[in-house]
């Protein structure tokens, strides 16, 4: 239904006075303003995900990227030419002494080499966003965060649910809205084989480490330790055991990395997070669901919902909030960014994030540099999830249960 | 031969590959792949789109793009100038207002790409007044279906065909023996088979759709209203895009202007049902 945009506006308006309370996080969670001049900075890993960065980093207007690196050089002068001057390398440690004036770096290499990346452009003194998962190996991961804990510059692990305004939304309705937590379940879905073309010179195991079982950590450590992630923060603990299977369902082209896995992740107080991922079937995507006494709140990244049990307290905010029907039940739209918009006429029903859940971290990350703000995801937290990441992946590969050591 | 298909730009994307590509599996899915980014990035119906951000962002400042997009911008200027304004990207309000679909950031646009300044030094695009809106529905599907044929070509894929909504097509090489992949192209009455070979096609008949308002999905900017007289029309050449974009304005002036790109083939339908 069309509503008459003054009615519309004075719906969003009064949504953003009335909901500041509960249902709308500061309007600077979604839309930074960014002062000062460029400041240089490089991607190290010009793959698909490094590639992403780049197009995030466009719309960071204080981020000037002034160099690529990747060990393919057909992928790094592919990668900067699609921005403005930024200078080429094959090995990150040429970056790191050839250009001092670049401040921080952005890490996207396959996971299992960011160690030596991490380590290497702390000792030289620069900040690092490492893309999640940190490493491939518990002892890995480890050293990245010690390494960290070593230096003086900013270390920002990009598990991006940490970062996302939507979800740092849900944090604070979880508290307020669900009462007592009963069950967690989350999924992402895709139709994807996970094989990439090999460009030349990079070999075709190489192009496709993450069907490799010797480095890979499978969909629980690759994708899921994001989304379990968000668990562990919302919570404020972590899993203290992990049972899994997997099979490869789908793609049989002589894989050993499952392409479709089940897990249980189990807490201390007994409440499990269930968790499905496949390659093999898109249906649903990916979300993340928190049920409690008193509501549901389901999360998939740009947008949100809350829906409320019928005896459920009502809260005031609640009568001009935007619903939407799903299936049979109808939920609140979560709005992230509804107060600027609201002040801009902007507001529309269901409108998600008016941007990526990459960006909110990049941005946390660069905030994190340039105006000494606290960082969103520390290299120890991000090792945290790492870990359990790698050991959902092990239980799944052993068809064990395997227990997740104490982090302290 | 490999097939994939995939749900995108509000249609369907057909792929098939007839040889080369190391591993054709993977260079299938890094096209596909390419086109979900560009439906992402030129969306005006989702909220992070670049479409939506430079709509909100891009009265205030310079919005900074990638080589690829600054050069869809200004190949999207080129052609609104060169067709004497028949195609026009600053439509959406237009599309509105004739029932396709709201944007995600307001419909109380005007039309007027004069009003869409880029920067070659810098790559940048500024939006000169806050009521502009921005629709690439009809040179998106070219400008994806090119940059996946480089995906393709780097892939080392040699012979390929693609389409968006049958509508726009790319072919590379032909297939084993053939002279290029032969596509039949329907303009109102007439019907004709092109062959393709390392080229683009597109095809734009504005009576085909329909919005919620019964209006055709072509809009005539220059009069600020649906086309009412228009032609059905075909453009092969070298760039899916501009294919796109060209079939858009040929079918809104009904003729070819002195601005039509050489290296193009303008098609028009030739029987009146």
């Amino acid at each position: 239904m069309t509503m008459p945009s003054d009615r519309r506006t004075f719906l969003a308006q009064s949504l953003g006075a009335l909901a500041g309370v509960a249902l709308l996080p500061h309007a600077m969670d979604a839309a930074p303003l960014w002062q000062g001049t460029p400041r240089k900075m490089a991607l190290i890993g010009a793959g698909r995900q490094g590639r992403a960065i780049l197009t995030e980093l466009l719309n960071i207007p204080v981020v000037e990227v002034a160099a690529i690196c990747d060990v393919v050089p057909a992928r790094a002068e592919a990668a900067a030419g699609r921005l403005k001057g930024a200078e080429t390398f094959t090995d990150h440690r040429a970056l790191l002494e050839k250009r001092p004036d670049v401040e921080a770096v952005f890490v996207a290499t396959p996971t299992h080499l960011h160690r030596g990346i991490v380590e290497d452009a702390l000792q030289a003194g620069r900040h690092v966003f490492c893309e999640s998962p940190l490493a491939s190996t518990i002892d890995d991961a480890r050293g990245i965060a010690a390494a960290a804990a070593a230096s003086k510059q900013v270390c920002h692990a990009g598990f991006q649910g940490r970062s996302n305004p939507m979800y740092r939304r849900a944090q604070r309705l979880m508290l307020t809205e669900l009462r007592d937590l009963v069950s967690m379940r989350a999924q992402w879905n895709r139709k994807t084989s996970w094989r990439f073309p090999a460009p030349e010179g990079l070999s075709a195991r190489d192009a496709n480490w993450r069907l490799d079982p010797e480095v890979s950590l499978g969909l629980p450590g690759e994708v899921g330790a994001q989304q379990f992630d968000v668990a562990h923060w919302y919570r404020g603990a972590y899993p203290v055991r992990v049972s899994g299977r997997g099979a490869v369902r789908l793609h049989n082209d002589g894989r050993k990395v499952a392409d479709t896995v089940s897990l249980d992740l189990e807490w201390a107080d007994g409440i499990s997070l269930r968790y499905d991922a496949t390659l093999a079937n898109s249906f649903g995507s990916q979300y993340e669901v928190f049920s409690g006494a008193n509501g549901t709140i389901q999360l998939a990244w740009s947008h949100g919902w809350l829906f409320k049990e019928a005896d459920a307290p009502t809260q005031g905010w609640e009568v001009y909030a935007t619903r939407q029907q799903v299936l049979n039940d109808e939920g609140i739209v979560l709005l992230a960014d509804a107060t600027k918009l609201a002040a801009q006429g902007e507001l529309k029903a269901g409108a998600g994030l008016p941007h990526s859940s990459l960006y909110y971290a990049l941005a946390d990350f660069v905030k994190s540099v340039t105006e000494g703000a606290p960082v969103a995801c520390s290299a120890e937290e991000g090792a945290r999830a790492t870990i359990v990441g790698i050991l959902a992946h092990e239980a799944v590969v052993s068809g064990r249960t395997i227990d997740i050591p104490s982090f302290g | 031969m490999q097939r994939f298909a995939t749900a995108a730009m509000g249609t369907r994307f057909e792929l098939v590959l007839a040889a080369g590509g190391g591993d054709p599996v993977a260079a299938g899915e890094a096209a596909l792949a390419e086109i979900h980014e560009c439906h992402a990035r030129f969306s005006r119906f989702a909220a992070d789109s670049l479409v939506s951000h430079i709509a909100r962002s891009g009265a205030a400042r310079a919005v900074r793009l990638d080589r690829h997009t600054f050069e869809l911008f200004a190949d999207a200027l080129a052609v609104w100038r060169a067709s004497e304004g028949a195609f026009d990207i600053t439509v959406a309000p237009l599309m509105a207002v004739h029932g396709h679909g709201a944007s995600a950031v307001g419909s109380s646009r005007r039309t007027g790409s004069e009003r869409l300044e880029l920067d070659e030094e810098r790559w940048t695009i500024t939006v000169r007044g806050a009521d502009v809106g921005l629709d690439f529905g009809a040179i998106a599907k070219g400008h994806a279906l090119d940059l996946a044929a480089a995906v393709l070509r780097d892939a080392g894929v040699t012979a390929a065909l693609m389409h968006g909504g049958t509508s726009s097509v790319v072919a590379i090489g032909a297939p084993e023996g053939a002279r290029g992949w032969p596509v039949a192209v329907k303009l109102g009455a007439s019907r004709r088979t092109l062959v393709l070979r390392d080229a683009a096609l597109s095809v734009s008949d504005p009576s085909s759709h329909t919005g919620s308002a019964g209006a055709p999905h072509v809009m005539d900017p220059r009069a600020d209203a649906p086309v009412s007289r228009s032609r059905p029309v075909a453009v092969q050449g070298p760039s899916a895009r501009l294919c796109d974009a060209w079939s858009t304005a040929l079918a809104v002036l009904g003729r070819t202007p002195d601005g039509f790109p050489g290296g193009y083939t303008a098609i028009f339908e030739t029987t009146t049902p």
